[in-house]
Formats: C-alpha cells, structure tokens, sequence
C-alpha cells in the first residue's frame, strides 16, 4: 500500500526508517518493474525513491544526493538517457555508487556504462537476491572505505593485495579500479592461487548468472586492468576448456 | 543432355533439305523422263504407221520358223581387201556368226559393198586335208578334202553352189556346181589363209551371182579317204533368204530420223533392214562427278540394262525384249544405261501391222542427256546448297545454344555464389536483357533479395526477440520474488515455484537466443592472439571427458603444432557447440573423434560423431540461425548453436560444412594457419 501512495519523484516520508537507512534511487521508466525493485529495496531496509525519467531524477539529485543510484539506459523516449545521468551524476559526485539495471546485454553498452563510471553493469535477468547481494556488498565497501584498514581483512598474494572489506585490489602497492563482479572474480581465484575455478565457481563468486561470453569478456577487461599497471602481468592463466586460475610466485 | 547438344540435334532436322530436294529431282525426273517417253512411243507409233504403207519392202515372214537360219547381208562401209583378215571389214568380231563344227566354232559373215558380196569364214580344223585335183570339184567320191561351201538358191528356181577349196594356202579358184556340173568361177576373188588350228577363207562375190537364199555349209576332214563332218547354217535342205537392209526403207528412215534419236526398223524376225541417225554422242561423265553426288546419283535413276543393249545388234537380228513384245504385237518402251558415263538412254519399240500382220517393228532411240544434265546440274546444286544450309543452320543453332546455355549458366553460377557467400542483394547478370533470360535472372534476384532478407531478419530475430522479452521477463521475475516474501499458502508458494522455474527457463532461452548476436560483438572486437591450437584442443578435449561421462573422446593430430590467431575462448566456444552436437546425435559408449590435420594454407579441424545421417535438404541450412534438426518438441534448442559455431569459424576467415560419412556426420572446421605477416 506505500507504493500505491508513492509519486514519482517523491521521497515517500510515511515510510519508518530513520535518517541512518540509506536511500537508494532507482531510475527506470517501467513501472512494474521500478515497483518490484523498489518494493524489493525497502524490504531490505533501504530508503528508496523512485525516478520515471532522466529530468526528474537529476532536479531531485540537485537538492540531495541518494547513497546508492540504480539507472536503467533506456528511458522512455530517451534512448541514452541512463548514460547521460550518470555522466551527470559522476560530476556530481565521484564516490556515489551507481549500478546499470538494463535489459541492453551487448558487450558494447556494458563498456560503455563501466567507462562512465559506473560501478557495475548488470542486465535484468539478474534475480532480486542477487541484485540484494550486490547493493549490500556496495554499501559495504563504502563504509569500508569511512574506517581505516584491518590487517585481517587482507589477503596478500605475491604482488596482490586484496582488502576483503573495502573490495579494493592492489597491484605492486598500486590500486586497480574493479567493478564490483570484477573484484569477485579476483578475489574467487586469488582465494586459492593454482587452483583452477570453472565458469560456474566464477558465476557463482560473482552472485551473478554470466554466460560464457559474458566471463570471458570480464577476465579480458580484468587483465587490461592490471596490465595498464603493470605491463608483464601475467598471472591469470586460462586452462582452456576448464576455466582460470591464479598463478602464485 | 545439355542445351547445347539439344539444339545441334534439333539442327540436324536440316538434313530434311537435302532429302525433299532429292525427292523433288526424283519427281522431276520421272515426270521429264515420263513425258520423253511417252513422246518418243508418239513417235514411233506415227513412224510405224508410215512404214506400214511400204509394206511391200517387208519380206514376206517365213512363218516356218526357220529365220534362225538366215544369214545378215551386212552394209560394209567400205570395201574389205581380200585378204585373209577380217579387220578391214568395218564390222565388230562380234558380228561374225559361230555355228558348231567338227573342231570347233565355225565363224562366219557376209556383206555387201557396192555390187559384191564379201563373205568371211573361220574354221576351227585340227588337220587342214588340203585339195588335189580330183577333190578339188567333186565332193562324193573316193577321195575328199576340207571345203567351204555357199549355197544360193532362189527358189523355186535356182540352186547352186560356190565351192571354196584349195591345194595350197593362198588366192585360189573357186567352182560354182549347179545342174549343170561344177566350173571355176573367175569372177570370184577367194583367198584361202591357214592359222593356228584351222583356216580362213575371205572371198569377193559378184551380187548377180548368188540368188536370195544363201547358207554356208563346212566340210571337215581328218583324210582324204574320209568323208568326214559337214557343219550347215541352216537346218532344212535349200538356206533361207538372206536378210538385208531394205534401200527403200533405209531411205525412208534416214529422211524421217530426226536429230539426236536412232530410228530401226526390222521384219517380222526381228532382222534389221532399216537403221538411221545416231544418238548424240556428248557423253556427260564430267558432268556426273563422284564420291557422294555419284552416290546420290545413282540412288536416284532407276538403273536400267547396261546400255550396250541399246545398240543395234552386232548380228543384225534384234532380239531385246522390248523388240520382240513390238513384234508380238504390244508397244513398249525401255530404258538403259551406261555404268561408266551414266548416259540413259530411252527406247522404244512399237509393231508396225498391215492388214492386221506384224510386219516388223520401229525402234525408236534417244539418249536423255537433257534430262540427265539437268538432273545432275540439280543434285550437284542440292547438295552444295544443302550442305551450307546445314552447315549454317548447325553453326548457328550451335553458337545459339552457346550463347544461350553460357547466359544461363552464367546466372546459375551467379545465383549459387551469391547464395554461397550469402551476398544476396548483388545484381545478377542479364538482368537488363528483355527476354525469358532476363525475366529469369531478375526473378532470381527477386528470390535471393528476399531470402536474403529473411535470412536477415532470421538473424536479428533471436536477439531482438531477446532483447524484447528480457522486460517482461523481468517484470515475471521480480514480481515472483517479492511475491515468495509476502505471506503465501502451501498451495501459493507451489504456484510460485513453478512460475519461477517457467521463468528461469524463459530467461536461459533468451541467454541462448543472444548469444549468437554476443558473439557477432565479440568477434567485431576481437584482439587476435596467435596461439597453438593443438594445446588448446588437448586441454579442452581432456575437460570434455570429464563433462561427458558417458562418451569416450579421441583426438588425433600429427601436427607437432598447429599456429592458428584469433581469440582461444572463441574457438572452444566453437567446438563446444560441434561436441554438444555431436554428443546429441550420439548414443552412450559412442566414441566422438576429433582431428586435427594440416591441409596447405589452413588447419582443418573435424569432429565426427557415429549416429543417424544428416537430411540431405538440411545440409545446406544446417548453419542458418534458427534451424534444428533435432528430433522432436526440444525446448532447449533453438537452432542456434551450429550458427555460432559457423559465425565463428567464418570470423576467423575459416568455414565449416557438414558431411554424412559412413555410419556417422562429421563437421569440418578450416581455419587458415597463421601467417606471420598478417593479422585476422
């Protein structure tokens, strides 16, 4: 019944929660699917305010920012508007979490996304725990981030560096910017170097359902990633037909 | 059979241009021939009708049957030498009769030249009993020799004898007997010539002498004290009368001739008393040519007799059929020819009747050199004109066909190209042409434009279906979620579970859907790595035995390695859709074989499967987007992955095509090696 009552673009006061909960912005110009999610957000917990349209969601913005911005590319008429938003919002503020939901799965619209800055891109096969999994880890990270570093929260391989809490990944000292999929497919292999994980343990690390397309592309993009630090790594091995695994020296 | 043999078939119909020609000559020939006859019987019957009014020249017909004795007083052209030799005679061997003797054939002949009478006589003699004086005369008595005799009668009245024997060879004496005794005749100039195995009498006689019924009588030998054989010309006891050309008649017959034609007359034996004129003498052997006119030729004149029997008869008595049914009373016409010139001659022969008796007949000659000229100057037309029609014709039809079949086969290569590298909106060629070709080639672009166009929007299809669905599929799902969170009976949340899982499907259908159009993304930006192909396969294919418990893999190279570029991940996902396949189409315990071998400038990669044989009409589509051969309602394929397999052998400017092969198919992937200088 509150998200009957619940306007466009209007932050629904009625709702319990306390300042502390975070507010999440979802930008999606379907509205069955903008309720599930937004229905689905504040059963977790969450604040959450709801956007039809890019026009709207930036004038709210204007006046506060959401903690979390979940934008879909296409709205309405506006076939790039999602991207345009979150250009915007990255102006904004360099910091704020946004995740593409989008029903666009062409490699190129995902590389375009994450270059805006995004810090994830996932499509709407997604399913909501998943998509849950994914908001707390987020969440988490940004706290994470507020506190100063735990030792225990470190796994140190060779030149890695991986700061569980944080999700942050270091190459020889220096940071590597992962997505948030892209950091759980390193933390899967580095977890056990030597050890070969398939598609699905990936799939699985990742909270997501990636075709194998999908996997391939996201190993390149993580190894681009680390060789724009360092141009001899070398270090993720592909054991064609079974899948990849993190070499330790 | 192809257009081209087809049509240089039908181009033989031509050859029905000579064989109407030929008939047509035929016929015309006949008809000229039909209508030279039926003149010259006119001819003949008026020219018959003449010499019935001469009847008095006739001889009387013996009606005893004994004209075969008479002798032919043949018409010598000149005067022969009395000399033993028969070649000054103007006459043909031919012309000297034989009759049969002791030793042998008696020839003999006589003629007239002026006022003598010339006889010739030849005996066959194995022992010349030459004369003495006593048998020099007399026949009948103790004493005899080897004589010729020539009896002369005119009966009733008279009947004598001229007795040729001869002490000697040389010029000799001859006797006349008669009623009155024998006594030399000095008016008759004999002479009596020996020759191998017999001997030759020539002898000069005074017309007035001899009477009108002459025969020869021979008398052989072997001794004088011996009778020995008489050999006779006529049968009965007095000769019969000699046959001769009438004077008046020849007359008659040289003023009626006309030009170019041969006018005979003969009494009612069939002996000769008139001939004038001669067939022209042109002969045409020139104009007959050889080889295959001369064939055509002589299929088309009805042969005749040999033309020798044309001529007037060497003996004087005419006895060709034609002839002796005119002296049966019937008219009737024949035809020969010369084998060596092709020269035809027409003749007839038609009764000549007085008073209801056949006094003889007319034979009419005329050679047909303007009918044959004419016909051969045809047939030798016919054939030259023919024969370049034919020719013509054959040339023409067969550039025709050509043409024709290199338009057509042109657009057939055309139309399987551009289905081949799927480039269906290129122009095919003769598409201006206006003619059945050209309505052909535009509908063929017609149908290749729109199957490119189906093709294409079958390809677009899946993904953009995908795309579409991936919407309301989330608004299913994402609804089923928050719905297992509210409050649901036992019966709801079953509800809900199977819409999950009917959802769960949708969406790996739709992953599957996208996939090809993923996969077109990726190879669009691909970084081509160059890689060793052979350890990739034999990593894959060891993981592949783990997924596939139940078939066993076999994988054979003799490559020691096998350098290929393109993207690794890419090119298993390729085989990962060929072992799929083949693990589908295959039964538990199968072995699938894999093998890679090197084949010039590429890599050829197969993988064979033992199983059911692929549909032949399928061969063709197998790799389109969207086609399944699997048996049955099988939800979980859509027909797509051999299409990603070939979007991505194409996109590392390889092919792949499918074979059935012995109790099993077999895929074959080409892929080029990699080629230092080059990139994919």
């Amino acid at each position: 019944m509150a998200m009957q009552r619940q306007s466009v673009a209007n932050y629904d006061a009625t709702e319990w929660e306390f300042d502390v909960a975070k507010r999440i912005a979802i930008v999606e110009d379907e509205a069955a699917i903008r309720d599930n999610y937004a229905a689905a957000f504040r059963r977790e917990g969450y604040a959450v305010d709801t956007y039809e349209a890019r026009e709207p969601a930036l004038n709210a913005f204007a006046s506060r920012l959401p903690d979390l911005v979940v934008i879909d590319i296409n709205l309405k008429d506006d076939v790039e508007g999602g991207f345009e938003l979150c250009r915007s919002l990255r102006a904004h503020s360099a910091n704020l979490p946004i995740i593409f939901l989008t029903a666009r799965d062409s490699e190129f619209d995902a590389v375009s996304g994450l270059r805006l800055g995004a810090d994830d891109y996932l499509t709407k096969d997604i399913s909501l725990p998943h998509l849950m999994a994914r908001i707390a880890a987020l969440f988490r990270r940004m706290d994470a981030l507020q506190k100063p570093q735990g030792a225990d929260s470190q796994i140190r391989r060779g030149e890695l560096a991986i700061d569980v809490e944080r999700m942050t990944v270091h190459w020889r000292e220096q940071p590597i910017g992962l997505t948030l999929t892209e950091f759980w497919l390193v933390h899967a292999m580095a977890r056990y170097p030597g050890h070969v994980k398939n598609r699905q343990q990936l799939m699985d690390a990742a909270q997501a359902v990636l075709d194998d397309n999908t996997i391939t592309s996201h190993i390149k993009r993580i190894r681009r990633k680390f060789i724009a630090v360092d141009a001899d790594f070398d270090a993720i091995e592909t054991v064609y037909g079974m899948g990849y695994r993190w070499l330790s020296y | 059979m192809t257009l081209k043999k087809q049509l240089l078939l039908v181009s033989l119909m031509t050859l029905i241009l000579p064989w109407a020609g030929f008939e047509f000559i035929r016929e015309t020939e006949s008809a000229l021939r039909a209508g030279q006859q039926q003149w010259l019987a006119g001819t003949a019957r008026a020219l018959a009708d003449t010499m019935a009014r001469y009847s008095e020249e006739f001889p009387p017909a013996s009606g005893d049957g004994s004209s075969g004795d008479q002798l032919y007083m043949h018409k010598l052209a000149k005067r022969p030498i009395i000399d033993g030799y028969f070649n000054d005679w103007s006459l043909h061997a031919a012309s000297l009769r034989s009759i049969r003797g002791a030793d042998g054939p008696i020839k003999f002949a006589i003629g007239s030249y002026g006022g003598a009478v010339f006889l010739f006589v030849e005996v066959t003699d194995r022992d010349v009993v030459y004369a003495t004086a006593q048998t020099m005369i007399i026949d009948d008595g103790p004493r005899y020799a080897d004589r010729v005799t020539l009896v002369s009668s005119s009966p009733p009245y008279l009947d004598e004898s001229f007795i040729f024997a001869t002490a000697a060879p040389g010029p000799m004496l001859s006797y006349k007997q008669d009623q009155y005794g024998v006594a030399p005749q000095a008016a008759i100039a004999a002479i009596w010539q020996d020759i191998a195995g017999g001997y030759r009498i020539e002898a000069r006689i005074p017309a007035n002498l001899l009477g009108t019924n002459l025969g020869i009588v021979i008398s052989n030998t072997g001794n004088a004290s011996a009778r020995g054989t008489r050999s006779k010309s006529f049968s009965g006891h007095l000769p019969a009368p000699v046959a001769r050309l009438s004077p008046e008649l020849d007359a008659l017959a040289a003023s009626l001739v006309q030009a170019g034609t041969r006018l005979l007359v003969t009494d009612a034996a069939g002996w000769r008393i008139a001939a004038a004129g001669q067939l022209s003498a042109a002969e045409t052997a020139a104009s007959r040519g050889s080889g295959w006119s001369r064939f055509a030729y002589d299929m088309l004149v009805e042969s005749g007799k040999a033309s020798a029997f044309a001529e007037p008869d060497r003996q004087g008595r005419e006895r060709q059929p034609y002839i002796s049914s005119a002296l049966g009373g019937r008219e009737m016409a024949s035809w020969f020819r010369s084998e060596e010139s092709g020269r035809a001659i027409v003749a007839v022969a038609a009764p000549i009747v007085f008073d209801d008796e056949i006094l003889g007949a007319v034979i009419l000659q005329q050679g047909t050199e303007a009918i044959l000229s004419l016909t051969n100057a045809g047939l030798a037309r016919l054939m030259n004109v023919t024969l370049i029609a034919t020719l013509l014709v054959a040339g023409s039809l067969l550039g025709y066909a050509t043409w024709l079949s290199r338009r057509i086969r042109h657009l057939s290569v055309a139309a399987e190209a551009a289905l081949e590298n799927e480039d269906l909106h290129s122009a095919l060629p003769g598409a201006l042409a206006h003619d059945e070709i050209g309505d052909l080639s535009r509908s063929f672009s017609h149908v290749l434009r729109q199957l490119g166009d189906y093709n294409a929007y079958l390809r677009s299809l899946a993904s953009k279906l995908s795309h579409e669905l991936r919407t309301p599929l989330a608004i299913v799902t994402s609804s089923l979620e928050n719905l297992e969170h509210e409050p649901l009976n036992k019966a709801s949340s079953g509800y809900t579970a199977r819409a999950r899982e009917g959802a769960d499907r949708l969406r790996r259908i739709l992953t599957a859907m996208s996939e090809a159009s993923r996969v077109e993304e990726l190879m669009a930006s691909i970084e081509a790595e160059q890689f060793d192909l052979r350890t990739v396969l034999d990593s894959t294919i060891t993981a592949y035995r783990d997924v596939y418990t139940e078939r066993a893999f076999q994988f054979d190279c003799d490559l020691p390695s096998a350098r290929t570029s393109g993207s690794p991940e890419l090119l298993i996902q390729m085989l990962d859709k060929l072992i799929d396949n083949a693990v589908d189409f295959s039964s538990n315990g199968d072995t699938i074989s894999v093998a890679l071998e090197d084949a010039g400038a590429e890599l050829l990669l197969s993988v064979m499967n033992p199983g059911p044989p692929l549909p032949e009409r399928m061969r063709t589509q197998l790799f389109d987007s969207m086609v399944s051969m699997r048996p049955g309602d099988n939800t979980r394929h859509l027909g797509l992955g051999l299409y990603v397999a070939r979007l991505i052998a194409e996109g590392h400017g390889g092919r792949i095509a499918a074979e059935n092969v012995e109790d099993g198919v077999v895929f074959r992937v080409h892929l080029p090696k990699f080629q230092p200088s080059e990139r994919v």
